[in-house]
């Protein structure tokens, strides 16, 4: 793997007094619970509409990366992807590591998961992976960092903290 | 009224939340994400267009009552907060104070721009909300329903925190009030409106 100078996110935030909205790095975001996102995800299951969940993460942040690259002027693989491990962290959404990245594959681990830890302390473990949010946010930021338009890339889980391993591995190939 | 809810929406917006080193936000018992509104907006517009008539009711019930329960455990943690007690308890004189308080930390955190307009004890309580990201599915022209499910999930779930007793951490008590949305900017009115009262309804959970 290439060597890079490791870059530290930088971080804005900014409410907007008159409209009462938060930005985060000009992205308008909103603070939510782990009950209204494992909620939205059990909603996801019962409706058959765990891919339609993984598509709104995978647009809604590609948008963010695509964008962030850009101002940031990120074009080194590895910096992009550091990146958006950062990013992962800093929204609250728990760790993301790199296992490796390739044109066609890539694997990321994740340790601690908002989505995952918090369905735990609400309903303790389930029989499947739920982290649809997490591949969404995996897919976007392949497409992103490899110059790909959005959909280049799906992804599942191939272990789940949810289910009872100790991390959950995000395993991608291009489509 | 006793709260000012310019000084607590002024100060509560500048507490800065952002992922420990473990990646998570950790606070007001539970575990918070700052995550971009087109997410949820997209997911909500999305599932909700797709669906067949004869299920939408149940995928919007649902849609609110994850902003119900959110809104019950989350404003618990909010109203017994540290922050809270620092900013907001020094204000409060009554139950109906903590109400006012909770829609001006609801504004604060920027789920929507919210106030009381009207409110019976433990009977009815009339909400307006003049800028919400919910709106933002509708860019141009009007929506054919209304899209505030959180605000309609948070305004009932904050009565029965007010209304239903001690906390339940079961959520037993999170549906005892219901809300109606009446008015929407997402439906070319100036504002959006919101009536919490008494359940009755149906639950399908």
């Amino acid at each position: 793997m290439a060597e890079f100078t490791k870059n530290t996110l930088q971080i804005t935030l900014r409410f907007d007094q008159q409209q009462k909205r938060h930005y985060l790095n000009g992205v308008q975001t909103v603070y939510h619970c782990h009950h209204y996102a494992t909620l939205y995800t059990q909603l996801a299951i019962d409706a058959g509409e765990t891919n339609l969940m993984a598509e709104c993460a995978e647009d809604s942040f590609y948008a963010v990366f695509v964008a962030h690259f850009k101002q940031a002027n990120l074009q080194d693989l590895a910096a992009r992807i550091d990146m958006g491990c950062q990013y992962y962290a800093a929204i609250g959404l728990g760790t993301l590591a790199l296992g490796f990245v390739g044109d066609n594959a890539a694997q990321l681990y994740s340790s601690h998961s908002h989505l995952e830890q918090g369905w735990i302390k609400k309903w303790g473990q389930y029989d499947r992976p739920v982290n649809f949010m997490g591949c969404g946010y995996v897919s976007a930021l392949l497409a992103a960092a490899l110059d790909q338009p959005v959909r280049s890339f799906n992804t599942f889980e191939v272990a789940s903290i949810v289910v009872g391993d100790a991390q959950t591995i995000f395993k991608s190939f291009k489509k | 009224m006793a709260i000012d809810r310019k000084k607590v929406i002024d100060d509560m917006s500048k507490i800065e939340v952002l992922g420990a080193a473990n990646g998570l936000i950790e606070g007001f018992n539970v575990f918070v994400t700052q995550l971009p509104t087109a997410f949820w907006n997209s997911f909500a517009e999305r599932l909700t267009a797709r669906s067949q008539p004869d299920i939408l009711p149940e995928i919007e019930y649902m849609l609110t009552n994850a902003a119900q329960e959110c809104g019950y455990h989350t404003g618990y943690g909010i109203i017994t907060s540290e922050e809270w007690k620092a900013i907001v308890q020094p204000m409060v004189t009554c139950v109906e104070d903590v109400l006012h308080g909770a829609f001006a930390v609801f504004t604060a955190w920027g789920w929507a721009q919210t106030e009381i307009v009207e409110l019976i004890p433990n009977e009815r309580m009339v909400i307006r909300a003049y800028n919400y990201y919910e709106a933002d599915g509708a860019r141009i022209g009007k929506s054919y329903k209304m899209n505030a499910y959180m605000i309609r999930g948070v305004s009932a779930a904050f009565m029965a925190l007010a209304y239903s007793g001690d906390y339940a951490i079961d959520g037993s008590k999170s549906r005892d009030f219901e809300c109606e949305q009446i008015k929407g900017i997402e439906c070319g009115d100036d504002y959006a409106e919101f009536i919490v009262r008494p359940a009755k309804g149906e639950n399908y959970v």
